[in-house]
């Protein structure tokens, strides 16, 4: 045949010859290259089912592209003759590398990791190999391993599986005996037929072989084969195999299909891990409790410029640092930071000669507490979370929903609202936390309930003008008050009503959804309870309901405008059951005589079909000259109204559900007050150096930083 | 003893897709303990701080759920893989949390 033609292929030299078949160098005139041809006698080939068509299945498989799949170019028949024309594959096959004693673990890995992924490209499109061995696998000169004859060989040498119980053990090609049949599924011995699982038996059965150089099963015959394979358990492997290798050599072996792997995806995962898998010692603890941090390569970040206005927006899914200079007509948006985690709360500092960046993060993982000192390039990831529960507590942090900074004459004290419900506070810059224990151990604990998301501590506002004086609301107990910096707390809920309980006027146990307060007047705070607006003019001792003429009075955010203490905003929606704005019109309510009246506010929000929720947290205001006020809603939307609510511009649409926003600006004097969300006191001018803007490089480690 | 790491952890564990134990004790909660002492940043992710198993984080010994096992007191074989999954649920977090309460049949609608 040396120097006929098939096809446009020339045969160059005879490579080899199988049962079936002799396979043949060639070269293609057509592509001018180098090719393997199998020619195969029709008369050689086992009477095939129609559905094992032998040219279907090989131009099944010709669609399989992938670097360890020998690639088949072309079939067809010519006078009486099958031929197969496939990549020419030069190296050794894997039984020769496999002979005597196996290759070293590295290599069973890189080769089993190889194959898997050519099963798993096959398989994915509905191709099984049928006859995976060490002899159908060659290793080229650069070390890749190749599988031969995807969805052919079966075929040829052995007529269809179903006949395989009866036709192997007495086949004429006794060759096969310690070859194909050593590497047979018993599921395919026993006469079913054969599926992906039976593959992956058969990879199982090639790793075994690389690792050690024998097969798992063996026997002198046939019979003794068979029985072995369907019946005994492989000898163990031990080092330096190692126990994982060993573990995923077992589970591809397990005698029942269900019980193995369903995947050759699984398998190269279970390679993937024991390739990377590191040996426990103990001298390898170099990172301990110090907070690693985490630099952010893959993240979009915003270029600050001194002076620049920015909004930290926390999310479902995320937190977004968005970008614009003074006049805040033009937004860009930096992050998702903390991809896929939930961010309850954010806070921005600039106290002292910081500007950081606070945030909580939860996911599955439990929750945790960030920051970044350069505008979210990098971020603190603490080993340890530094907010925990005592252990004599019994009880678990399960997020952080609020991070409050203490007074700006105090600047090293931090506080963070918990859930479930507690106060936590750091003197040293939020190093270091410890738990308030007056307001954990209070005799009404045990009566608040916990509601939706749990029982959850999330507004804490110091007054700024008395050191000792501080309130915290809680889901469901109510506004809790301090007069000696937390040594004591008194319920002060008197005049705000429940619905949910026969004493509408309970002593505590208040579903109250925020409280806000003007740092100019202390005395006086305003809340937005479930169901109800109130306000206080005695330092919540006592509050009176102000909801006179807003559509509903359920919402969850309000806030105060930071230039007039008695304007105040609210987002109400219709009611606890339908949390959405009322009648589908999007408004904003504001009240300019703490709230002996209030006026709806829609310019520019969206009037039909707009129900939207706007959570507590979501609405905040800047410190720019004018006054930006913010919200976000459950449907990722960002307004700003840059005159004083008047009319408002959409900022952002498409962001994850929004959780919280807050304001900060870029290297400003502390004299202009620019973190909205904090409370100061209004005496506070000291003036500190302008800073720089933005640091060029991401920092390293912040450890022992106060 | 193999632990597979999931994607999320790795920073945690050196960059690693898994971590193999030897001479592992014969109790998840020793291994996990030996684990922690390696690698302390797992520490906080699968566990709280009380020593429970997150609630939405799986550990399992082979195929099993250790739930089924003895929680933390299941036993475990020096050829053991230890697999720690995150539950499919698909990490919806519910941000209403906190406001839930029996719907009122009470509107207060325009009330003064």
């Amino acid at each position: 045949m040396i120097g006929e033609r098939v096809g446009h292929f020339r045969i160059v030299s005879k490579l080899g010859e199988g049962g079936m078949g002799v396979v043949y160098r060639a070269h293609d005139e057509l592509l001018d290259r180098d090719v393997a041809v199998k020619v195969v006698r029709k008369d050689r080939v086992p009477e095939l089912a129609p559905h094992h068509d032998l040219l279907a299945e090989a131009r099944a498989s010709s669609s399989l592209a992938h670097p360890n799949i020998c690639t088949i170019y072309e079939v067809g028949e010519t006078e009486g003759e099958f031929y197969i024309v496939m990549e020419l594959v030069e190296g050794q096959s894997l039984r020769e590398l496999c002979a005597p004693a196996g290759v070293s673990p590295e290599a069973v890995l890189r080769f089993g990791l190889q194959i898997a992924a050519a099963l798993a490209r096959a398989h994915d499109r509905g191709i099984v190999h049928r006859d995976l061995k060490s002899a159908n696998i060659v290793v080229t000169r650069e070390g890749l391993a190749k599988v031969l004859d995807f969805g052919l060989a079966r075929q040829m040498e052995l007529g269809g599986s179903e006949e395989t119980t009866r036709s192997v053990p007495t086949s004429p090609h006794s060759s096969s005996v310690g070859g194909t049949l050593s590497y047979l599924a018993p599921e395919v011995l026993r006469g079913e037929p054969a599926d992906h699982r039976s593959d992956l038996w058969a990879l199982g059965v090639v790793l075994y072989e690389m690792a050690s150089g024998r097969l798992p099963f063996h026997g002198h015959t046939g019979f003794e084969i068979t029985s072995a394979i369907l019946r005994e358990m492989p000898a163990p492997l031990g080092p330096p195999i190692p126990p994982g290798l060993w573990a995923t050599i077992q589970r591809c072996l397990v005698k029942e299909r269900a019980q193995r792997y369903q995947r050759a995806g699984e398998v190269q995962a279970a390679l993937e891990a024991v390739q990377s898998a590191a040996i426990l010692a103990h001298d390898l603890g170099a990172e301990r409790s110090e907070p690693k941090t985490t630099i952010l390569h893959s993240v979009k970040h915003v270029r600050l410029n001194r002076g620049d206005s920015l909004l930290l927006v926390g999310t479902i899914k995320g937190a977004f640092i968005l970008r614009s200079n003074a006049q805040r007509t033009r937004w860009e948006v930096g992050g998702p930071y903390f991809h896929g985690h939930a961010v309850y709360a954010l806070a921005y500092d600039d106290r002292g000669e910081r500007q950081r960046i606070w945030a909580s993060t939860q996911s599955y993982w439990g929750t945790n507490l960030r920051s970044s000192d350069d505008f979210g390039k990098s971020w603190t990831n603490p080993v340890e979370v530094p907010i925990r529960f005592p252990a004599d507590t019994g009880t678990s942090l399960k997020n952080i929903w609020q991070i409050a900074q203490g007074r700006t004459d105090d600047p090293d004290t931090l506080y963070c609202g918990v859930e479930p419900a507690a106060l936590f506070e750091s003197r040293d810059a939020g190093q270091t936390w410890s738990l308030n224990r007056a307001l954990f151990d209070h005799p009404h604990r045990a009566r608040w309930l916990p509601s939706n998301g749990g029982l959850a501590l999330h507004t804490i506002l110091p007054d700024p003008a008395d050191r000792q004086r501080m309130y915290v609301a809680i889901s469901t107990g109510g506004v809790y008050r301090t007069n000696d910096g937390g040594q004591n707390w008194k319920a002060t809920n008197r005049g705000v009503r429940v619905t949910f309980s026969p004493d509408k006027y309970p002593e505590f146990g208040q579903c109250v959804h925020k409280i806000a307060m003007h740092p100019a007047h202390p005395e006086r705070l305003f809340l937005q309870n479930h169901w109800g607006i109130y306000r206080s003019d005695d330092f919540a001792e006592s509050w009176t309901d102000i909801a006179n003429g807003v559509p509903s009075d359920f919402g969850f955010a309000i806030t105060v405008h930071p230039a007039h203490p008695n304007w105040v905003y609210t987002i109400p929606v219709e009611s606890d059951e339908f949390r959405c704005s009322c009648d589908g019109r999007l408004r904003v309510y504001r009240t300019r005589n703490a709230g002996a009246s209030w006026e709806g506010l829609s310019r520019g929000l969206p009037q039909k079909s707009a129900y939207e929720t706007v959570l507590r947290d979501a609405m905040t205001t800047d410190a720019g000259e004018p006054t930006g006020i913010y919200f976000g809603t459950r449907s990722g939307q960002l307004f700003l109204s840059l005159d004083d609510g008047r009319t408002w511009q959409r900022i952002v649409e498409g962001f994850p559900s929004i959780l919280c926003l807050r304001t900060a600006g870029v290297g400003e004097a502390s004299g202009r007050v620019r973190a909205a969300a904090a409370p100061k006191a209004p005496a506070s001018a000291a003036q500190r150096p302008a800073r720089e803007g933005m640091p060029s490089k991401a920092r390293g480690k912040r450890g022992g930083r106060a | 003893m193999i632990f597979q790491i999931p994607a999320a952890l790795r920073e945690y564990a050196g960059g690693r897709s898994s971590l193999e134990i030897e001479h592992a004790p014969a109790i998840l909660n020793d291994v996990l303990t030996q684990l922690w002492e390696t690698y302390p940043g797992l520490r906080d992710r699968i566990i709280t701080e009380q020593g429970q198993v997150r609630t939405h984080i799986n550990i399992f010994v082979g195929d099993e759920n250790i739930r089924y096992l003895g929680g933390l007191a299941a036993r475990v074989a020096a050829d053991s893989i230890i697999s720690i999954i995150p539950a499919v649920s698909g990490g919806c977090l519910e941000p209403l949390s906190g406001h839930a309460m029996p719907a009122s049949v009470t509107n207060r609608k325009n009330q003064g």
